[in-house]
Parts: structure tokens; sequence; C-alpha cells
């Protein structure tokens, strides 16, 4: 077992490579009541073209991944949200893009959790009576997304930023395209994202390093796995313009929902050239559009924005792209007042005070965020993926300059790579 | 489980006419510093409060404007600093939640938290007004702002049906009221009538004020009574509130809106509040019957029927009602009301497993035991406590869980009565 201590926010990361190919990562709090553990494999909803073991090239149903994430709980014999409920655990289990994690927390019986939480992801165990009666339950859940107004203007702007690159679908899939997925299908994806070298061990909390590592080495040791299959995903080339400038849906709202998003040209950036870009542009997002800006205040007196306004930039080796937007009475007069604020700063520049103030504030906020072990455990893992560690933030803070800054202002904001994505009510049309 | 936790032990001493709780711990990078100010929920006075608190956090004496007061926050650290308003049972809460980074991480800002307690102090005791009156220019903006705001709540379906059945239950109640108000009193309120507003609950209402943190609590008292310098009157007694209330008759609401999921919402009086005996056996009964995911409503409306992705239900521990909340197709309504009410006729039978009861003790310890990680939550359960007028020592709430029996849980059961059934749908089925 390895160690690396992160001096400067007095944290210490225990970690090995299991011979299975599985990676570990203890994170110790001390004092903490909880302990978080989560069991990740870097397999999400836009992994649905790729090459079996037996290297047959298949498409998926949109969906899968989330579905199968669904179907891990059921066992033969027993279920495991049940299991967790005995041992005083709460569990659950998220998709997202190019991930699916599971998780537990608790503050009592680490070791019973933590053996039910590699074995039944683990062991999968999927009938054609159980593939079909979750398809119910997740229609269900597709209907409660379909009336989120703030989920279907965000996956709008996807679609309207991408052409090609499979962001731009559900990550729950459509009830027709879930109505494809079978047992054979599930079988299939697991045998080739859920093997132990395709995933990360992470445990955030009250426990002592040393007697965790065994217990996942016992876990681990006890197990046969085939050899790594060498996992061949097949993307779509991306053209860099976006599919469209505009989309509009209509949904029950109070008032419309506008986002706008700029879609970044190049990508292909990995480990700390692609951290230091995250944060650089979050840094410039914040200079620009945070709530002490002088855009802030100009949109929200003219009553363009209201309190939920809000901007992120995300960040990954194929794609990235930046969005801000929330509620206004008027899109389009939004879009063009946003337009003007991006050339006006194009022309003055960066000022030294407002990167200052913005890097103090980044600091201050990721120390905050070092309180919870939710947030540890939810950032770590996708830092891990991208060949970074998250207790490197602040160092890395620290190295970008205002001329950094100012270089990513005039990289990024182009607005021809601009989408712009509304939802109103079929009252509020125009 | 059976082990003792550490109890959440503030202590607790009156400063410049408020109660002040202050807990020193190691665990947080932060501190954190939550003001409350209590008042009865009222038509009087619900859009005022919620108002004021929008009002409150645009500017202060020495930050006249609201940009310089958010470069301000930024300055300390990127301070989370807001000023908002929730309600407990039939009391709204106004809460000025401020947290900064502790100083022992931070190369260079020795006086951090004694600026964020000034800040919190400007707030209290020095707001920025004119001529007896906060400045008209942000009392206008804030006014369209939470009108927005309450227009709003349509956007998030599940919340408000919510509040669509519980202003229909409740009526003639306060509890109906939204805790941000009603937008029809807006036109009628003025900078003046806010600021009167302001002095009286600041001078005669209830103030808690809480700090979580790696903090010297001598220094800490000095800088509140040096930098928030209140003058109070008596404090006033709020009215004492009941969770009693025999139901009649169920009743049924249905709304239409453009939505393609129906909400299922049962609203039902437990009889039962924070500072009654039965609470314990209460919070039990919550979560055999919908409080996890092994309790019945999820076991039997999403697992066995298939109906649902959520059904669970909640409590509203002041006021002592609980929602059963449920995400179904329009058409399965029938259904799905049935598997619910069958449930809940289980619980009053006392048909209860063995595993059901030891999962439900083992998962609402975890819960508990949880809130000791968050300054936050360690706050909000001990002014539930002053709230309430009952404080809960955290291992007797947890030793009640170990003990409590069925029959106990059968009692609770009895009490529990549905009042109304209310179901949001689509414009185009039948009703």
């Amino acid at each position: 077992m390895q160690t690396t201590v992160f001096e400067q926010v007095k944290e210490t990361v225990y970690h090995e490579t299991l011979a299975n190919g599985l990676k570990v990562f203890l994170v110790p709090k001390q004092g903490f009541s909880k302990t978080y553990a989560v069991f990740t494999t870097r397999y999400g909803s836009i992994d649905s073209h790729f090459r079996t073991r037996s290297g047959e090239e298949i498409n998926v149903p949109d969906g899968i991944a989330h579905f199968l994430e669904h179907k891990m709980f059921e066992k033969k014999d027993r279920d495991v949200m049940h299991e967790f409920s005995k041992n005083g655990a709460s569990c659950n289990a998220f998709t997202s893009f190019n991930r699916t994690a599971y998780l537990f927390s608790c503050t009592d019986k680490l070791d019973q959790n933590l053996n039910l939480l590699l074995d039944y992801v683990q062991e999968p165990y999927f009938t054609d009576a159980s593939v079909e009666k979750e398809k119910g339950i997740i229609g269900q859940e597709i209907t409660m997304y379909d009336d989120n107004p703030d989920w279907k203007v965000y996956m709008n702007l996807l679609k309207a930023m991408y052409q090609k690159y499979p962001i731009n679908i559900e990550i729950a899939g459509t009830i027709e395209t879930i109505s494809h997925i079978t047992k054979e299908y599930l079988y299939q994806c697991y045998e080739t994202f859920y093997h132990p070298a395709n995933m990360l061990l992470l445990v955030v909390g009250s426990f002592d390093p040393e007697a965790v590592m065994k217990l996942i080495q016992k876990n681990q040791g006890g197990k046969d796995f085939p050899p790594a299959p060498q996992i061949t995903r097949i993307f779509p080339e991306e053209p860099p313009a976006p599919a469209q400038h505009r989309v509009e849906a209509n949904l029950a709202v109070g008032l419309p929902k506008c986002m706008i998003g700029i879609k970044e040209k190049e990508n292909g950036l990995t480990a700390e050239a692609l951290l230091k870009r995250d944060l650089t542009t979050k840094l410039l997002l914040d200079i620009v559009f945070g709530s002490s800006s002088s855009a802030y205040e100009k949109l929200y007196d003219s009553g363009l924005i209201t309190e939920n306004f809000d901007f992120d930039y995300s960040c990954e080796q194929d794609y990235a792209y930046s969005i801000f937007g929330g509620d206004t009475p008027d899109p389009d007069q939004l879009v063009e007042t946003i337009k003007t604020i991006i050339e006006e700063w194009k022309q003055k520049g960066i000022d030294q005070d407002d990167f200052e103030r913005a890097k103090r504030k980044k600091i201050g906020n990721f120390m905050r965020g070092l309180n919870s072990v939710e947030f540890i455990a939810n950032q770590f893992t996708q830092f891990k993926f991208n060949g970074n560690d998250l207790f490197s933030v602040v160092p890395v803070l620290e190295s970008i300059t205002r001329e950094d800054v100012e270089k990513r202002m005039r990289e990024h904001f182009q607005l021809d790579q601009m989408a712009v994505s509304i939802v109103r009510s079929a009252a509020q049309q125009e | 489980m059976g082990t003792q936790v550490h109890e959440i032990a503030f202590t607790s001493s009156h400063i410049n006419g408020m109660n002040v709780h202050i807990l020193q711990t190691e665990k947080f990078k932060t501190t954190t510093i939550v003001t409350m100010i209590e008042q009865e929920l009222s038509v009087e006075t619900v859009t005022k409060t919620a108002l004021l608190a929008m009002v409150m956090k645009r500017a202060t004496a020495r930050f006249k404007e609201t940009k310089r007061l958010r470069e301000y926050l930024d300055f300390l650290y990127g301070a989370i600093f807001d000023v908002d308003v929730t309600k407990k049972g039939e009391r709204q809460i106004l809460q000025i939640y401020m947290e900064v980074p502790n100083e022992k991480y931070l190369a260079q800002a020795s006086t951090l938290l004694e600026e964020a307690i000034q800040f919190v102090g400007d707030m209290l005791t020095r707001p920025c007004v004119e001529n007896g009156a906060f400045l008209p220019k942000y009392v206008t903006q804030e006014k369209e702002t939470l009108r927005k705001r309450i227009e709003s709540l349509i956007d998030d379906k599940m919340k408000y049906a919510n509040q669509r059945v519980t202003e229909e239950m409740c009526k003639d109640e306060p509890f109906a009221l939204l805790v941000q108000g009603r937008a029809e009193d807006l036109p009628g309120i003025t900078g003046e009538d806010l600021y009167r507003h302001f002095q009286e609950i600041t001078t005669s209402n209830p103030i808690n004020l809480f700090v979580v943190g790696d903090v010297d609590e001598q220094q800490v008292k000095k800088a509140i009574e040096t930098h928030i310098p209140l003058q109070r009157n008596a404090v006033k007694e709020l009215k004492a509130t009941s969770p009693v209330k025999n139901v009649e008759q169920e009743r049924t609401v249905v709304d239409r809106l453009d939505v393609s999921q129906a909400k299922l919402n049962i609203g039902c009086r437990t009889n039962i509040a924070y500072k009654d005996d039965d609470y314990p056996a209460l919070l039990v009964y919550n979560g055999i019957l919908g409080g996890f995911p092994h309790s019945k409503l999820f076991v039997n409306v999403r697992e066995k029927a298939s109906l649902a992705y959520y059904a669970v239900s909640r409590l509203e521990s002041h006021k002592g009602i609980m929602m059963i909340m449920s995400g179904i197709e329009a058409k399965k309504y029938d259904q799905a009301v049935e598997i619910i009410k069958a449930q809940m006729d289980l619980m009053r039978q006392g048909k209860i497993t063995e595993e059901e009861l030891s999962q439900t003790r083992a998962t609402l310890t975890n819960q508990f035991r949880e809130l000791l990680d968050s300054a936050r939550m360690m706050i909000e359960y001990t002014y539930n406590g002053v709230v309430s007028g009952r404080q809960r020592p955290l291992n007797e709430l947890l030793q009640a869980f170990e003990t409590v029996t069925i029959d106990e849980i059968k009692r609770v059961a009895d009490k529990v009565q549905i009042d109304m059934i209310y179901l949001l749908r689509d414009k185009k089925g039948e009703a």
C-alpha cells in the first residue's frame, strides 16, 4: 500500500492497484462518524458502441448503462437494498455520461457493508422477467425527467451543441429505446465494462486504512476473474461546430428558462493540462458572470435574470463546454445582452483585482468541500479517471495567472460556438 | 449500534439579548455561523418576512452597493452567505447563514472569523436604511424577484404538488401558507413597512445564534458582544401550536396541468409533534412505512407492482403531518391508492416483520449519527429542540429506536389519519 500526503489541505491518501487490476483509494477523515464508499466503473451512457470480449462490434440500446445499474440490485436469493438496510447503511447508485457508481454510507458495520458492495457489483443476475419488470419503474423515472424543465433545457442544450458525440442522448434513454433491452445485452455490457481493471474503489471517512485495505484484498483475492478485456469504445468524429444554434421546447413553467452553451473546439487534453484548463475556465466564468461581477449586476438590475442564474464548465478529454443561464422573462434579450458582455470583456481584458478575488473565492469553496465526505467521494473518482488528484486543486489553482485566464477567454469565448436552449410554457410562446 | 455517540453539545449563553450556542470541534475546515429569528407563521407577516430576507442581503450600511457587498464576501475566501426563510410547523424562521474557511488552513487571514461575525452584525444591527426605510431600489427589485420565485414553484412538480395538497388540506390553518409568502401582498409593502418589521423582529422575537467550528469560545463570545450590539426588549411569547386535528372525512382533490407523470400525494395527520413522547415511535412508524428502500411503500408500490420510480413518506415534525408521495401513471391512480392504504392498514394491525423493524432501527440510527458530520445539520437538530421546547439528546433518541415495541408503533398508527388524497395529472385523460 502506498501513501500520498497532501500537506496544504492536511489529507492523506492510501492507495494500491490489486492483482486483478482494481484501483483502490482510501481517504481516512479523523473525527467523522460516517464512512462513504464508492465503487465506480468507467462506463456510462456514452459507451453504447463498442467491441465485445469476442471482438464483435455492437450498438446497444440508449439507456442501457443506467438500466444495468438498476438491475445490479436484484439477486436470485436476496435484495441488496434490504441487506444494506440490515446493516444500517444507506445505499445508492448513479449513472452519468461516462461512469456508473455504486455507493453506500454508514456509521457502523463497515466491513460487512464493504463486502456487500464488492460482492453485489461483481455478481450479475439478470432474468427476462426482472428485465421486463424494471421497464415499468424506469419508464416512470424517464417520465419524471420529461416533466423536469431544468433537465429538459440542459439536455436540449447538449443536443444543440453536439452533432454526433453521444452526450446528446438521454442518460436513461427513452421509453422506446429501453423497450429493446434484453438480459443478453445486459450481460454483454457487464462483461465488457465491469472487469475490476476498469473500476475504482474509493473509501472516505472514519476507519483504519490498513485493516480496510486488507479486507478489500481478501475479498478480491477470493474471486476469479478472466484476464482484463481490451476495451474498444467507438465514438463518432464530432465536428467543431454546434448542431443547432437554438432549440425550444414547451413545458409548464413559471418563467421561461434559457441556457446558453459554448462548445469547446479543441479537445484531447489529459491529466494536469486538463485540470488546468478546467480550473482556468471556471475562474474565467466566475470573473465574468459571478454574483459580484458587473455583468451579474447589470443583468439582475434589469430584471433579465433571477437569483437562480448559474454557470458551469464541464471538461473531459473528448468534450468540453461551458453553460450559463437560468430563468428569464425574455430569453432573446438575455442572449443578446450576454453576447455583448462577452464582446466587452474581450475588448477590455481581465482585471488583476477581479482575478485575485475569484481565486480566493475558489480556494475557500474548495476548502469547504473538504468538510464533506460526500463531496470528496463524488469528486475524487472523476479526478482520478482523468489522471488527476482532487487534493491538488489548490496548488494548480495557485499556479494559474491572470494571463492564463486572459488567454483562455480568447480561446473559449467564441460566439460562433454558441448554442441556446429555451423552455417555456405553451402560453408564453411568442 | 448500542454504542453511545458523541452528544451534540453546544455551550449556550445569553449575549446582547440573543441565545448564543457554540460548538467547538476540529472536524471542519470552515466555521459556520447561523442566526435564526423565529416568528409565528401568519398571513399578516409571511410575505413581509420573505421579502425582508431578500432585501437584507442586498446591502448594509457599510456596503451600500450589492456589488461591493459581494466583492467583500469573495474577499473573505468566498464566504458562503445567505438570508432565507424556512417553515417549521407554524413558525416562519428568518435565517442568516454564513460560512468562512478556518484561518488555520490559510496562509494570511488571521481575522477571518471576526470579520464574519462583524458581517452578521452588519445584517442584524447596521442595515442599509435611509429616512426610516430600506432603499426603494432594492425593495422594488426584490419584490420582482420574490414574485418570480413564487411563480416558479410550478417548475418543480413534486414541490408544487406538495404545496397544493398542503394548501387544500390546511385551508384555514397558517400552515397552508407558502413560506415565500403571497404574490398578491407584494404591491402593498413599502420600504418603511419592511424596516418597521425588521426593527420589530430584531428587538422582540426570539433570536438564536449558532457557531460551529474549530474556534475559541471566549473569543467568539467577545466578538459577538462587540459586533452584534442588538437593543432588545423582552422576548415575545409566541402562540403555542398543536398537531392535533381530528379528520372527519377524507377528501380528494385533482389538479390538472401540462405534465406527463401524475403526482399522487396523500396528506396525513399524525397528531404527534416533535415534543411528544410518541415522537420516536412515529419516526420508526414512518421509517417502516415509507422512509427507506426496504419500507413497505417502496417494496409494494415500486418493486412489486412496478407502478412508480419513487414512493415515500415524509414527516413534518412540528406540525405533525406525514406526506406520502409517488409519481405514477394517472390511470394507475386507483391501484396505487389501494396499495398505499393497504400498507397503512398493515401498520395499524401491527403486521410488521422483525426484519422490517430491525432494518428501520438500523437505518434510522445511521441517519441520526450522520448528523454529526455536518455543522448545518447539528445546528438544525439543536434548533428543532429550541423551537419545539424539548431538547432531545441524541443518545436518548437512538436508545428509543432500540426499545420501541410493535405495540407502541400500533398506537402511533392508530393516531395517523388520511386527511386528503391529491392528484396532479395531465389535461388529457378522463376525470
